[in-house]
């Protein structure tokens, strides 16, 4: 896996935080000050009761599978020793639901993606990229 | 809300021809496209006061196309920021400028060349500019076959959609671009031979696919009175929609199996007056096989769910009860980023679509990318002037 030869996520000023404690090693969510509902990706605004208060708070680490992809072809000449790869979509277990669901891309590790079946347990990764970049990844809760 | 219905007409239709690499530059193709559109309406450049198209940083403005063509003032004019779901709220945007009295004669054009210069999504370019991008490049994950490869995954598992279900679409519609001398691909395929091609991304094969393709369409958009003195017979307008506001990326949409079409859809069909029993023909985007499943629910030709047995049955055949993609489509005709759906449907309602014409069409549907990837969609519904 060479990660290294992969796009580098570029961070918005929202979702700085975010990254920097991925980066630790911590998975965190947003939480709204005003209502309470959990938010992920960063934005600055609760699109619930509109506050723009909120704390970031640790995430459970943990999902489960919505969808995903096997990919085949090469995209980008750089990942061509890559393919195939899967690319999975995993609701957060921190989100309440009912269409106010959190969900986090990453790709599955550990395991073969024969395994994947709709709600799949997952929990989260951290795969060190290099000096500046730590991703998250999913493999199949044991 | 009745809104625009009728009050605006598509008079011209022009094309460049669709090829894998035109040679030529996008203002060009622009160029072409929007001339030939006024020798099809009966009209001139010394007519136009208004140009209207999209782009993602991949094509020429109208500022650049005036000059180009000795227009010495437009006064009206859309440069639209965005890629297939914009595609029909240009039309849309026209129509209202030409009813407010804001413009007289609006030509809407697209030129790209998609193949040889400006590949849709990551050919080396990096991550598209899409603020979301950040949480998806970095997995590989950022071109729209994977994107749409996603959606399909989770319709799959949500309502039980088959490979065979979309590749009866795919089939379908290649046997209507085998009777269109303008697609780019004319030779039958087979469901075997669609479950043959190979992964893309899984669960989408090449033959799920959309071509990339160099080309430029134009379509020129005038008032309804005034199209009756011109060439051709009138298309109206008859109801124009766009908007949305789920992003598919995260965050407020998380249902990837229900698109904006399916919000959209009941004030597109007020503004015209009509419903799904009332469309003759269906001109459904289709970047991918699956985005033509997913909008036979949402714009209410059968039940959520319900796209892939509807697709399968028949009834999207040229002989079927609504056949759709009568071109090819985007997967065999060739693709403008949408609007050549909407030549399509002019050239159904004018009766002058030849071996795929199907017989007395008389109100077309024609829609944008349904709100995948970015947020919102557009639609079109078009009816002939009989």
């Amino acid at each position: 896996m060479s990660l290294r030869q992969r796009p580098r996520p570029q961070a918005d000023r929202d979702s700085a935080p975010w990254w920097a404690a991925v980066r630790r090693h911590e998975l965190l969510v947003q939480r709204c000050a005003g209502c309470g509902t959990p938010r992920f990706p960063a934005r600055a605004v609760c699109n619930r009761c509109r506050s723009l208060a909120y704390d970031w708070t640790p995430a459970s680490g943990t999902g489960r599978v919505y969808s995903w992809i096997v990919n085949h072809q090469v995209f980008l000449p750089s990942m061509a020793d890559e393919v195939p790869f899967t690319v999975l979509l995993v609701r957060l277990d921190d989100g309440l639901g009912h269409g106010d669901d959190l969900l986090a891309y990453g790709n599955l590790v550990d395991a073969d993606p024969g395994v994947l079946r709709p709600g799949l347990p997952v929990e989260a990764v951290f795969a060190d990229v290099d000096d500046d970049t730590t991703l998250v990844q999913w493999r199949p809760r044991r | 809300m009745t809104g625009l219905r009728d009050r605006t007409a598509i008079a011209g239709v022009g094309y460049t021809p669709f090829s894998k690499d035109s040679g030529v530059s996008t203002l060009t193709l622009a160029v072409r496209a929007v001339m030939a559109a006024l020798d099809d309406a009966g009209l001139s450049v010394d007519d136009v006061d208004a140009l209207a198209t999209h782009r993602v940083g991949d094509s020429v403005p109208p500022w650049v196309v005036a000059p180009a063509l000795g227009i010495p003032e437009v006064s009206w004019y859309l440069d639209q920021f965005g890629g297939g779901s914009v595609s029909h709220a240009v039309v849309g945007q026209a129509a209202m400028a030409v009813a407010a009295g804001v413009a007289d004669t609006v030509v809407c054009y697209r030129a790209i060349n998609a193949r040889s210069e400006f590949r849709m999504g990551g050919t080396g370019r990096g991550a598209a500019p899409v603020f979301d991008a950040q949480y998806q490049a970095p997995y590989g994950y950022f071109a729209p076959p994977q994107q749409f490869a996603m959606f399909t995954r989770a319709h799959m598992n949500a309502y039980g959609t088959t490979h065979e279900h979309l590749g009866r679409i795919a089939v379908t519609q290649r046997a209507n671009a085998v009777k269109n001398a303008r697609a780019l691909k004319r030779d039958p395929i087979t469901l075997d031979d669609y479950l043959a091609s190979r992964w893309i991304a899984e669960p989408l094969r090449l033959l799920d696919c959309c071509l990339e393709t160099d080309g430029a369409c134009a379509l020129v958009v005038t008032s309804r009175e005034r199209a009756r003195d011109l060439r051709r017979p009138p298309v109206l307008v008859s109801g124009a929609a766009w908007g949305g506001g789920d992003s598919m990326f995260s965050g407020t949409g998380t249902d990837f199996t229900v698109t904006e079409a399916a919000r959209l859809a009941p004030r597109l069909y007020a503004m015209a007056g009509v419903g799904p029993a009332d469309i003759d023909v269906a001109e459904l985007y289709d970047c991918f096989t699956y985005s033509v499943l997913v909008q036979l629910e949402d714009y209410g030709f059968c039940a959520k769910g319900e796209g892939g047995p509807y697709a399968a049955s028949g009834a999207i055949a040229l002989d079927g009860e609504l056949p759709v993609n009568t071109h090819g489509g985007f997967l065999s005709e060739g693709y403008v980023h949408g609007i050549n759906h909407i030549a399509e449907a002019v050239a159904q309602l004018r009766g002058t679509a030849g071996d795929r014409q199907v017989p007395g069409a008389e109100v077309a549907l024609s829609t944008a990318q349904p709100g995948y990837v970015l947020a919102g969609t557009s639609a079109l519904i078009l009816r002939s002037d009989r």
